[in-house]
């Protein structure tokens, strides 16, 4: 391409974007470490005058961080799993097997990926608060909190995802029969096939739909919210800290509130780093986010 | 059974490839036991999709047409279209300001989020350590909604970093969040600046796909670089386009979570949007039904707006 007359102009407008896009995470560790009345002072400071590490003590301690760090990460391990054990074997069935009704499974599962999640916040709230014989409710779902006293409702809504079981159906239907036939031959039952054949070859796939599935649970916050507001005992890191910031007054405890948020958010930059290749191909991938 | 009387082709006799069952009996038995087997494997996600997917819808249903404070499920009273006529009343603040601020949330990310993104990713095609450039842009996405919200709730306060920015240039302080006229835009563009990184990235697959011999061929023949981008790039890049902008504004027009975190619809409502309005006219308020339809209408302008996109691209002939 002959384009040399301005050749710094893509750097600065990259460079630029990126001094926005990293600007505000600077702010948010910066203000983590400044002294009680020293943010959202005038005039502005970018740096604080010492690096105080008393903030991070605080969020610990006001958040009972143990707790909402255990909530987090059982529900999104019990996510992670779930998603990845049943796209597995949902996208065997539908690549793999011959079956009646294969085609109209396969087009609800493509269904479910067009409805707004936001469709279904009420109704499965209710159905886990009226769930049957669970947290105190009789055989009609009255009297108790259902569902909504366990850990495991964080993660209900999440078991199974639309687009995991089309991404693994897609890989799947490249794996040539031959393989597969030929363990049928050995005697193999499907499910051998299944675990012995088929898993190994997914890898990269499973990886990628591993990490997409943990970055997404463990920022899920509307769901968190609501469950937590039956049961405030599953409160995850999100509600707890957003928690923080509304009850108390927001210029004194605004370090506070950015100590607890670096704590959320390092294990998942910390993974994302690590794993940048494997993330970013997903989403290409994927298209989607 | 019919198939056990039909005749063996020739051919398979002739491989020797079947195992020794007679006729094809072995091989709808093997289908039968397929199709178990197959049932078995798609057993925990049909489960779930009836309970947790229609089982909701149908429920939803129900509610949008009911009156029902939330306690007793046999306290459901039905009303008909009670509620959605509600909605549309007059007084009511569902369609303005509302839904508007719904569309203008939607689009005001979308037109930000694509600009932005066709800068930046056209950009990074020129330089070196691309690599380096799209993982900086992406952090956002790898980070929960409280974090973005709350970091730029802060940025927007007087003491803040945007106004101590304005400050240092020498102009004044903005009130962005507390001031209604300045509140709705200052999340928009929060909005924007989370989905820029996917956006790119996506753009980035599209920009890749663009025939090297196409530049190759524009620059013998003397076109610019201005030129290059409107006629080359731009009309290639398009199904890329399409899908960001289609994406964006779904996720746009549903998105509530930022608001409740910003401004929690405020001041006054000049962010209250559709999404956050069902969420509280249940959870806060207790009013089921009105949320639930409130929560149908929704998804059917969602599902308009796709259409429509879907549409305006189509007849421009491109297949998506």
């Amino acid at each position: 391409m002959t384009r040399r007359r301005f050749p710094w102009l893509p750097y600065l407008v990259v460079v630029a974007g990126a001094v926005l896009t990293v600007v505000p995470f600077l702010d948010m560790v910066m203000t983590s470490f400044k002294g009680p009345g020293e943010a959202g002072t005038l005039p502005y400071r970018f740096l604080p005058k010492a690096f105080d590490l008393s903030n991070y003590r605080a969020a610990i301690d006001q958040l009972d961080l143990p707790v909402l760090f255990r909530n987090s990460v059982v529900a999104t391990a019990v996510i992670t799993g779930s998603v990845l054990l049943t796209s597995s074997l949902a996208g065997y069935a539908l690549a793999k097997l011959r079956f009646p009704g294969r085609d109209f499974v396969f087009r609800l599962v493509l269904a479910t990926m067009m409805f707004p999640p936001f469709l279904f916040f009420i109704p499965r709230f209710l159905i886990l608060v009226h769930w049957p014989l669970a947290g105190g409710n009789d055989l009609l779902g009255r009297g108790g909190a259902g569902l909504t006293v366990s850990i495991v409702a964080l993660a209900v809504p999440f078991l199974v995802n639309g687009f995991g079981i089309f991404l693994m159906r897609q890989f799947m239907v490249a794996i040539p029969d031959e393989v597969l036939e030929a363990a049928r031959i050995d005697g193999a039952g499907e499910f051998a096939v299944w675990w012995r054949i088929v898993v190994p070859q997914t890898k990269p796939v499973v990886v990628t739909l591993g990490l997409l599935t943990f970055v997404d649970a463990w920022n899920e916050y509307i769901w968190a919210l609501l469950v937590s507001t039956a049961n405030p005992d599953v409160m995850t890191l999100p509600v707890g800290i957003q928690l923080l910031q509304d009850h108390v007054d927001p210029a004194r405890t605004m370090p506070v509130v950015m100590a607890g948020l670096v704590l959320s958010v390092l294990p998942v930059l910390l993974l994302f780093l690590l794993l940048q290749k494997h993330y970013i191909r997903g989403v290409m991938l994927s298209g989607l986010k | 059974m019919v198939n056990t009387l039909a005749p063996e082709p020739t051919g398979r006799t002739e491989h020797g490839a079947r195992p020794a069952v007679p006729g094809t009996g072995g091989r709808t038995r093997r289908r039968r036991r397929q199709s178990v087997v197959a049932y078995l494997f798609l057993a925990p996600t049909l489960l779930f999709f009836a309970v947790f997917l229609v089982l909701p819808l149908g429920f939803a249903l129900l509610l949008s047409m009911s009156r029902w404070t939330g306690f007793d499920l046999g306290g459901i009273d039905p009303v008909g279209p009670d509620n959605f006529t509600a909605l549309f009343a007059a007084g009511s603040t569902f369609l303005t300001p509302i839904l508007t601020n719904t569309l203008l949330f939607a689009l005001g990310t979308v037109a930000l989020a694509l600009a932005g993104s066709l800068l930046v990713a056209t950009c990074i095609e020129r330089l070196r350590f691309q690599g380096l450039w799209r993982t900086l842009y992406f952090l956002p996405i790898v980070t929960t909604v409280v974090a973005v919200g709350n970091v730029w709730k802060y940025m927007y306060e007087p003491g803040g970093l945007v106004n101590g920015v304005l400050n240092g240039l020498g102009a004044g302080s903005v009130a962005f969040l507390a001031d209604p006229g300045t509140a709705l835009p200052s999340v928009v563009v929060v909005q924007a600046w989370a989905s820029l990184g996917s956006a790119i990235l996506v753009l980035t697959a599209g920009l890749k796909a663009v025939p090297e011999s196409y530049y190759e061929a524009a620059a013998l023949d003397g076109a610019g670089p201005v030129t290059v981008f409107f006629r080359i790039t731009l009309p290639l890049l398009r199904p890329s386009l399409l899908f960001v902008c289609i994406t964006q504004f779904l996720t746009g027009l549903q998105s509530f979570a930022l608001i409740i975190v910003m401004t929690k619809g405020g001041p006054g409502d000049a962010t209250d949007v559709a999404a956050l309005e069902m969420y509280r006219q249940a959870f806060s308020y207790g009013d089921w039904g009105t949320a639930s339809a409130a929560a149908f209408v929704l998804f059917l302008v969602v599902l308009a707006v796709t259409l429509t996109q879907l549409w305006i691209f189509r007849r421009k002939g491109e297949d998506v």
